[in-house]
């Protein structure tokens, strides 16, 4: 076998090598890793947004025109959210923060599941957290016996809880409110 | 990469079933067609691909023994061939097994852990050649039959573990069973010291087997079980101290044990690396499952004082600091157990240079243990620096798959688990690639797939083995609707 022969062959299987290693990378590159439990949540986070558009954000508002009062005057801080004067739910903090769900007359379920009416996903939230609900025409909130408890307005509860307006709820690392 | 996807199911959809407008008037209806599609198609999708990528892996396996044989033999001799192709034909079977029961798994692994497997047994044939070493006496045999033992062991694995999660269970049987490893090499009649480490046990002269491979598998298992259980009040409560929090004294329990663990494992069966691995991946699965900063410091503060403490009171622990430090001054390279081996194998990989002597033509041989300890070493010498740069980049590709698994894992179980194992082979190979280049003090421990010796093959296979079962639950895990 001639030194030239070797050569070639020495340097053509490094070139091999390389190519393998290239051909994993063009693999990893056009993999389809699962059709994504990821991608979905911002198309679902636009289907909620289209159907309640979000507080003014964009454009400035004028100074001659001044903008509507956002929030409900203090007084009504406390009232029980009822069907009537409910329509969304809005998150204030958390990964999905401005997300707004619009709420009708059914039951919303949230928690880490992909079948829940709000999906979140974080290390704090079960798979099936909590419950948004109708009592008669009161909006409830109850607490599907999570690991790390569901709180509202800073107190964890037990039991289906009456919600007042504006409230914070809070589930895992999310919170949200009810607002009219 | 989802839109890819999306496209490939609606596009079966119109290619097969003819009843797609009447489909699409019921939404629920058709997004079972669309989910049932692609439970057909993706898998495989994968499947083919890792087909195409194992044929390449074992055809390079095969150009390398043949390489070998041309450059040290000048011939070419069929018999390792043949046992090459069976060992293929194994793997092959791991695949099919893979397209029934686990058809949504990662296709990169098996490619990679295949080509990483083939070009160590080329290696340790290689040094068989050069050492005369034939038949049963020939590590490359023993190497062969333990790849086909531990394929056979993942396969074992993979049908048998239908859920990851059924680990979950016996959490702490695994720990419990992992402690009895560890100790399993001092129990007096069949542990056995090699080397000055007391890391082996066996029965008479037939079979060795290092415990400490299974047990950091069994390790993985219980430390993810039992960081999901706890780590709410290991990463919740504690003080803040310069901008970072710090835990509660009496939370630092769990690291204080597991750093005791490895500091018995230094003290009494002198073994540095596996002692570092073991608190290497406690402590980063800590880290992981708390995402606190804190305990990567307290980790490395609690580790740099013991392994202090070790240099200077054990001598043996004395010596590879000072192999490391001084390994060029000639007292310290003639001494017995002295920097000889190290200062060799960094010889060899500068006579390799960049490309290498060619497969089969350089002295790798002239290294002690270079067959296992100093494979890397080895590998240098014959492939160079591209080559070497190509196997690490193989490495570094198989721990990115893994902790991909990790990352997009659906149950706390599985990502810790997942990430546990990919870190396990990520530290093995820092600890033995910057040992052979004397970045760290070369400690014992075993270069994951490549470096001759059948425990750490079985571990690693078996590693692979999980990998590939926590990443089938992700794809096969639930599907979120697609919204239109």
């Amino acid at each position: 076998m001639s030194e030239l022969t070797l050569l070639v062959l020495r340097i053509g299987f490094l070139l091999l090598l390389w190519l393998f290693v290239f051909a994993i990378v063009y693999a990893l590159r056009s993999d389809i890793f699962g059709p994504g439990s990821r991608k979905p949540q911002p198309a679902q986070a636009g289907q909620a947004q289209q159907q309640t558009p979000r507080p003014p954000a964009g454009p400035p508002v004028l100074p001659n025109n001044p903008a509507p009062p956002v929030l409900p005057p203090n007084n009504r801080k406390h009232e029980k959210a009822t069907i009537h004067n409910v329509s969304r739910l809005v998150i204030t903090a958390g990964p999905k923060e401005g997300l707004e769900v619009s709420l009708g007359r059914d039951p919303l379920t949230i928690g880490r599941a992909p079948d829940s009416g709000l999906v979140i996903r974080d290390d704090y939230t079960s798979t099936h957290h909590a419950k948004l609900l109708l009592w008669n025409e009161d909006w409830m909130i109850q607490d599907l016996d999570s690991t790390n408890g569901t709180f509202l307005g800073g107190k964890r509860i037990s039991s289906p809880t009456q919600i007042t307006l504006g409230t914070p709820i809070k589930v895992g690392a999310t919170s949200f409110e009810l607002r009219r | 990469m989802t839109d890819n996807s999306r496209t490939s199911a609606t596009a079966a959809v119109g290619g097969r079933i003819v009843e797609v407008p009447a489909a699409q008037e019921n939404f629920k209806a058709d997004t079972a067609v669309l989910r049932t599609m692609r439970k057909l198609r993706l898998p495989l999708k994968l499947r083919n691909r890792e087909l195409t990528l194992l044929l390449f892996a074992c055809a390079i396996n095969s150009v390398a023994i043949l390489l070998v044989q041309l450059g040290a033999l000048g011939t070419i001799d069929l018999d390792l061939i043949y046992l090459g192709a069976g060992l293929s034909a194994l793997v092959l079977g791991l695949h099919v097994c893979l397209r029934y029961v686990a058809p949504q798994a990662d296709p990169l692994l098996l490619p990679i852990a295949t080509v990483l497997n083939g070009l160590g047994v080329a290696m340790i044939y290689r040094i068989d050649l050069a050492t005369g070493a034939s038949g049963w006496s020939a590590a490359s045999t023993r190497q062969i039959t333990w790849s086909a033992i531990a394929i056979l062991a993942a396969i074992a694995i993979i049908v048998l573990i239908k859920n990851h999660r059924v680990l979950f269970r016996y959490t702490y049987l695994f720990g419990a069973f992992a402690f009895v490893l560890l100790l399993l090499p001092l129990v007096p009649g069949i542990g056995r010291e090699v080397s000055g480490a007391r890391v082996w046990v066996g029965i008479g002269d037939l079979v060795s087997f290092q415990p400490g491979e299974i047990a950091k598998i069994a390790l993985a298992i219980f430390f993810a079980g039992y960081l999901v259980r706890t780590r709410d009040s290991l990463s919740m409560v504690g003080r803040k101290f310069l901008w970072m929090q710090f835990p509660r004294l009496r939370d630092l329990g769990p690291i204080i044990v597991v750093w005791a663990l490895s500091m018995a494992i230094i003290v009494f069966q002198h073994d540095m690396g596996t002692a570092l691995l073991f608190f290497g991946l406690f402590t980063v699965m800590l880290y992981v499952s708390t995402g606190r900063l804190s305990w990567i410091l307290i980790g490395f503060g609690l580790f740099g004082a013991g392994a202090y403490f070790a240099s200077q009171t054990l001598t043996y622990v004395h010596g590879r600091f000072q192999n490391w430090l001084d390994a060029f001054s000639t007292q310290v390279y003639d001494a017995q157990g002295g920097s000889y081996q190290l200062v060799q194998g960094i010889f060899g990989l500068a006579h390799g240079g960049l490309i290498g002597t060619g497969l089969g033509q350089g002295r790798p041989h002239l290294t002690p243990l270079s067959q296992s300890d100093y494979i890397m070493a080895s590998l240098g010498e014959e492939l160079g620096l591209a080559g070497l740069f190509a196997i690490l980049g193989l490495y570094l590709l198989f721990v990115s798959r893994g902790l991909r698994i990790g990352f997009r894992g659906q149950d706390d179980f599985g990502k810790l688990l997942a990430v546990g194992l990919a870190f396990t082979i990520a530290l093995q190979v820092f600890i033995m690639v910057g040992g052979v280049t004397r970045v760290i003090p070369l400690t014992g421990l075993t270069t994951p797939f490549l470096a001759a010796g059948g425990s750490s093959l079985v571990a690693n296979w078996i590693i692979v083995a999980l990998l590939l079962r926590v990443s089938d639950s992700i794809r096969t895990g639930p599907i979120q609707e697609v919204s239109s």
